[in-house]
C-alpha cells in the first residue's frame, strides 16, 4: 500500500532553474538537504528538484531575545510556534514529470507561489533517477552557485538507499562513474567529490 | 551488426585514433595484464573485419594528477576504484595488418540484403589499405579468426607449427609456400632453432611436397641425439622416417656417432674447380693473387687434373745444376710458375695453403662409389638426404663440401628444368628442392656470398625449384641481398641489435616489431615474418616430443611400424 505523499511546505518563489518554498521553523518533517523534492505544476506537468539549502531569517523579535538575559522555554517554544517568519528551503530544478514520462529536462514553466511542495517517496526516487540516465547532474554540475560535491553526496546517499532497498545495489556505483566521466577534466572538483563520497559511513 | 558478445572472443577495447602508415590507439577496457605484445587482435568495423598485432601498451590517465597521485590513499576503496577505472586506463598500440569484407551478421537481416548485393561472402584477406572507424570493436582473435588467416591444419599442405601465445589456438604454415622462396629460422643459441628446425623438417618430409638436403654439420638431424640441457632423447629423422631419409657420411668408412651410414659421399679430385677454391679466400687466407694462379692451373693442366697435378707438385724441391748451382727441381711448384708466367711466390703460397685440402681424406683420385650422383638420384626421387660430416665439423669441410655439393645439385636442378620446359609432355617436372644450410653466415656473409652458389640459389633458382632453408643465430653476417630473398623468416629469441634489425630487413612495420622480437621468452616463442605467413605473429611453438610424433605420424608416432620394418627387409 503507497503511503501519501508527505508535504513539505508552499512555495515562495520560483524561476525555471529553481524554487524556494517556505515551512514553519518547527516542523517535524523539515525536509533534509539533498532530499528531492516534487511540486505539481499543473494536471500533467511536476517539476523534481534538490534541496540544496535551508535558510531561516532573523526578525525584530529574535533580535531581541537573543540578547536578553534569561530566556524561559515557553518563550522559546512560542517563538518557534508562532513565528511569522518561514524556514526557506532552496531547491534547485533538475527535470519533469510531463504527461507522464520523467525527462531531466528543466519544466516548461516554473511552478507557481503557494503550489504544495512534496518529498519523494522511494518509488519517485528511483524513478526519477533512473528515467534518463544521469543527465539531472548537469543541473548540479553548471550551477556555480551549488555546494556540488556536498549537495551531490547527499543525493547519492539517500538514492543509494532507495535504491537498494528497489533490488539495485549497483546504482551508486554506476552514478559515481558518471560523475567521475563528467568531472573527470576538472581535477579540483572531482576530488572535492570522491573525498565527500569517502566521508559516507560504510554500509 | 555483429557484437562482441555474440562471438567466442574477448572483447578488449575500442579504436580511439591512429593511422594506417604507422598504428591504431585502442583503449583497453580489461585489465592490461589480459593482453601482451604481441597478440593477434581482429578489429570489427562496419562490413569489414581488420586484422592486426598489439605493438605496444601505453598507461595514460585523463590528467596527469591522477596518474601522479595514487587515489586509494585519500579515498574508499569502492571510490578509488572507480576513479581509476575512469581516469587511469592503458592505450594498445596495434600494427593492422590484413583486412577482409565480411559483410553483416550472418544472422541478421542485413546480411541477407547484404548479400544479395554483393554475392555470396568469398572473401580473401588483403593488405590493409584503409582503417577501422572510431570506436570499432576490438577482440582477441578466435580460432576461427587464426584459422581463417593461418589456415586449416587439415588442409594438405597446412603444417602447424605452434599456437597463439595467449589462447592456443592452432597456428598452421603453408608449406608449399614455405618452399616457393628461401626461407630462414633464426635465433640466439640456446633458444630451440634445432628443434623447431626438426619441427619443421619433420613437417615438409611428412607432406612430401618437396626433397630436402640437410647439410648436417653438427650430426644433429639424422640420427637420434640427446638435448644438451634436459638430457632427453631427442628422435633423429631417419628412425621417424625410415623409407624417406637417408644419411649418408662424409669419406670412406665414416661413422656418425658409431652408425654405419646408407652410403658414403667421395669426392673425386676432377671434381673440384677454381671456384670451389676461390669460396675458401677466408678460411684458408688466400691472397689477392690466388685467383691468376688458378687460372693458370687450368689452363696448363685442364678442369680435371689442375688438382691433381699441382698436388703432385713439390714446392721448394731444387736440384743441382751442371755449375752446382742449386735450382728448382722440374717437379717444383716454383719450376711449373717459371714456365707458366706465374709469380713463384704466390704459387708456392697457394700450393701451401691448399695442402689442407690435399690431405682431406674424402677427396680422392677415383671414388669408391658415385656419392654424388647417388645423393642427386635420390633427391629426384622424393628422397631427403641427411649429409652428415660425422669426424669433418672444421669449417673448412663445411664450406667445401656444401658448395661443392650445391654446385653440381644446381647444374643438375638447371638442366632438368629445362628439359622439362623444352619436353613438358615428355618429361616430368623436377621435384621441388630445399636446401637446409646450419651456420649459414659461413657461406652467406658479405665476402662470400658473391662467390658461393648459395646466393645464386638465394637470388635466382626459386623458378628452377631449389630454395634455401638457412639456419642461423647470427642473421646480421648474411649478405643483405640474401636475406632480402628469404621469403619466410621464423626467428626466436635475439639479442644483438643488429641481428634483429638484419631478420627485419625490408618487412613493413618493422620498428613496431623490433621491440617484440627483443622481448621474446629466449625458448620456445617465436615470431612468424615474411611473404611465407599472411602476416608477422608470435606464437609459442610445438614441442618436439612424443606428442608431437604421435599427431605428425598417428599413435604409434613412427616407431618401427611393423610393416616398414618387413619392407625394409625385403619381404
Amino acid at each position: 500500500m503507497s503511503k501519501l505523499p508527505i508535504e513539505i511546505g508552499r512555495l515562495l518563489r520560483s524561476s525555471l532553474t529553481g524554487f524556494v518554498a517556505g515551512c514553519r521553523v518547527n516542523q517535524p518533517n523539515l525536509p533534509a538537504f539533498g532530499t528531492l523534492v516534487r511540486v505539481p505544476i499543473h494536471e500533467k506537468l511536476d517539476a523534481f528538484g534538490l534541496v540544496y539549502d535551508i535558510h531561516m531569517d532573523d526578525d525584530g523579535l529574535v533580535r531581541q531575545l537573543v540578547t536578553s538575559q534569561t530566556l524561559p522555554p515557553e518563550v522559546i517554544a512560542d517563538n518557534r510556534n508562532n513565528r511569522n517568519m518561514p524556514s526557506e528551503i532552496s531547491i534547485v530544478t533538475i527535470g519533469r514529470r510531463q504527461d507522464g514520462i520523467i525527462s531531466h529536462l528543466l519544466p516548461s514553466h516554473p511552478p507557481i507561489s503557494l503550489d504544495v511542495i512534496y518529498q519523494c517517496s522511494n518509488d519517485e526516487i528511483r524513478a526519477f533517477t533512473t528515467g534518463g540516465g544521469f543527465g539531472y547532474f548537469r543541473h548540479i554540475l553548471r550551477n556555480q552557485e551549488l555546494p556540488a560535491g556536498e549537495l551531490l553526496t547527499a543525493h547519492l546517499e539517500q538514492a543509494r538507499v532507495a535504491h537498494r532497498d528497489g533490488g539495485d545495489p549497483n546504482w551508486f556505483s554506476n552514478a559515481v562513474q558518471e560523475l567521475i566521466i563528467l568531472l573527470r577534466d576538472d581535477y579540483p572538483s572531482l576530488m572535492s567529490l570522491l573525498n565527500a563520497l569517502s566521508d559516507l559511513p560504510t554500509e | 551488426m555483429e557484437t562482441p558478445k555474440s562471438e567466442n572472443k574477448k572483447y578488449i577495447g575500442y579504436v580511439v585514433g591512429g593511422n594506417l602508415k604507422e598504428s591504431l590507439r585502442v583503449r583497453l577496457t580489461v585489465p592490461a595484464q589480459s593482453v601482451q605484445e604481441g597478440s593477434f587482435v581482429v578489429i570489427r568495423s562496419g562490413d569489414w573485419q581488420f586484422y592486426g598485432l598489439i605493438t605496444d601498451l601505453q598507461l595514460g590517465s585523463t590528467d596527469p594528477r591522477f596518474a601522479d597521485e595514487p587515489s586509494r590513499e585519500r579515498l574508499r576503496p569502492e571510490v578509488s576504484s572507480l576513479l581509476q577505472g575512469q581516469t587511469l586506463y592503458t592505450t594498445l598500440e596495434i600494427l593492422p595488418t590484413l583486412m577482409m569484407e565480411v559483410g553483416p551478421d550472418t544472422d541478421s537481416s542485413a546480411y541477407r540484403e547484404w548479400v544479395e548485393k554483393h554475392g555470396p561472402i568469398n572473401a580473401q584477406p588483403i593488405p590493409v589499405k584503409t582503417i577501422p572507424s572510431h570506436h570499432a570493436d576490438v577482440m582477441l582473435a578466435g580460432a576461427g579468426d587464426v584459422a581463417e588467416i593461418f589456415g586449416e591444419e587439415s588442409k594438405r599442405g597446412n603444417f602447424r607449427i605452434g599456437n597463439t601465445r595467449e589462447q592456443g589456438h592452432p597456428v598452421c604454415i603453408d608449406l608449399s609456400k614455405f618452399i616457393q622462396r628461401s626461407s630462414g629460422i633464426f635465433g640466439a643459441t640456446g633458444t630451440g632453432k634445432s628443434f623447431l628446425t626438426r619441427i619443421i623438417l619433420s613437417g615438409l618430409i611428412k607432406a612430401k611436397l618437396a626433397s630436402l638436403l640437410i647439410f648436417d654439420m653438427h650430426n644433429e638431424y639424422g640420427l637420434d641425439d640427446t638435448a644438451s640441457d634436459t638430457r632427453e632423447s631427442v628422435p633423429g629423422l631417419r628412425g621417424k622416417f625410415p623409407t624417406d631419409v637417408r644419411i649418408v657420411g662424409l669419406g670412406r668408412g665414416a661413422t656418425i656417432r658409431g652408425h654405419t651410414p646408407d652410403f658414403n659421399l667421395e669426392f673425386a679430385e676432377s671434381d673440384l674447380q677454381p671456384e670451389d677454391i676461390e669460396l675458401l679466400t677466408r678460411e684458408l687466407n688466400l691472397k689477392e693473387t690466388t685467383p691468376a694462379t688458378l687460372d693458370a692451373l687450368t689452363a696448363c693442366f685442364g678442369k680435371d687434373r689442375w688438382f691433381t697435378e699441382f698436388r703432385a707438385l713439390s714446392p721448394g724441391s731444387t736440384i743441382l745444376n751442371d755449375e752446382g748451382k742449386r735450382i728448382p727441381a722440374p717437379d717444383s711448384v716454383e719450376t711449373w710458375a717459371l714456365n707458366n708466367n706465374v709469380n713463384t711466390l704466390a704459387a708456392a703460397s697457394l700450393h701451401n695453403k691448399m695442402s689442407r685440402l690435399f690431405h682431406l681424406p674424402y677427396i680422392v683420385q677415383q671414388p669408391a662409389a658415385n656419392g654424388l650422383n647417388e645423393i642427386i638420384k635420390a633427391l629426384e626421387n622424393c628422397q631427403n638426404i641427411v649429409l652428415s660430416f660425422g669426424e669433418h665439423e672444421t669449417d673448412l669441410d663445411y664450406l667445401l663440401v656444401s658448395n661443392l655439393l650445391t654446385r653440381h645439385i644446381r647444374e643438375k636442378w638447371v638442366e632438368l628444368t629445362n628439359t622439362h620446359r623444352s619436353h613438358p609432355e615428355k618429361t616430368a617436372e623436377p621435384r621441388p628442392l630445399v636446401i637446409v644450410l646450419e651456420e649459414a653466415h659461413k657461406l652467406l656473409n658479405r665476402e662470400m656470398a658473391g662467390q658461393t652458389t648459395f646466393n645464386t640459389i638465394a637470388r635466382e633458382l626459386r623458378k628452377y625449384g631449389v630454395t634455401l632453408l638457412v639456419i642461423d643465430q647470427r642473421p646480421s653476417q648474411i649478405y643483405d641481398e640474401v636475406m632480402s630473398q628469404l621469403g619466410s623468416r621464423i626467428c626466436g629469441w635475439l639479442g644483438d641489435d643488429d641481428d634483429i634489425h638484419a631478420v627485419l630487413s625490408g618487412l613493413a612495420g618493422r620498428d613496431a616489431l623490433r621491440g617484440m622480437l627483443a622481448r621474446l621468452q629466449p625458448k620456445e616463442e617465436v615470431i612468424l615474418l615474411g611473404w611465407g605467413v599472411p602476416m608477422p605473429l608470435i606464437i609459442r611453438s610445438r614441442r618436439y616430443d612424443n606428442q608431437f610424433w604421435k599427431e605428425l605420424l598417428g599413435k604409434s608416432g613412427g616407431k618401427s611400424d611393423e610393416a616398414i620394418i618387413m619392407k625394409e627387409l625385403g619381404f
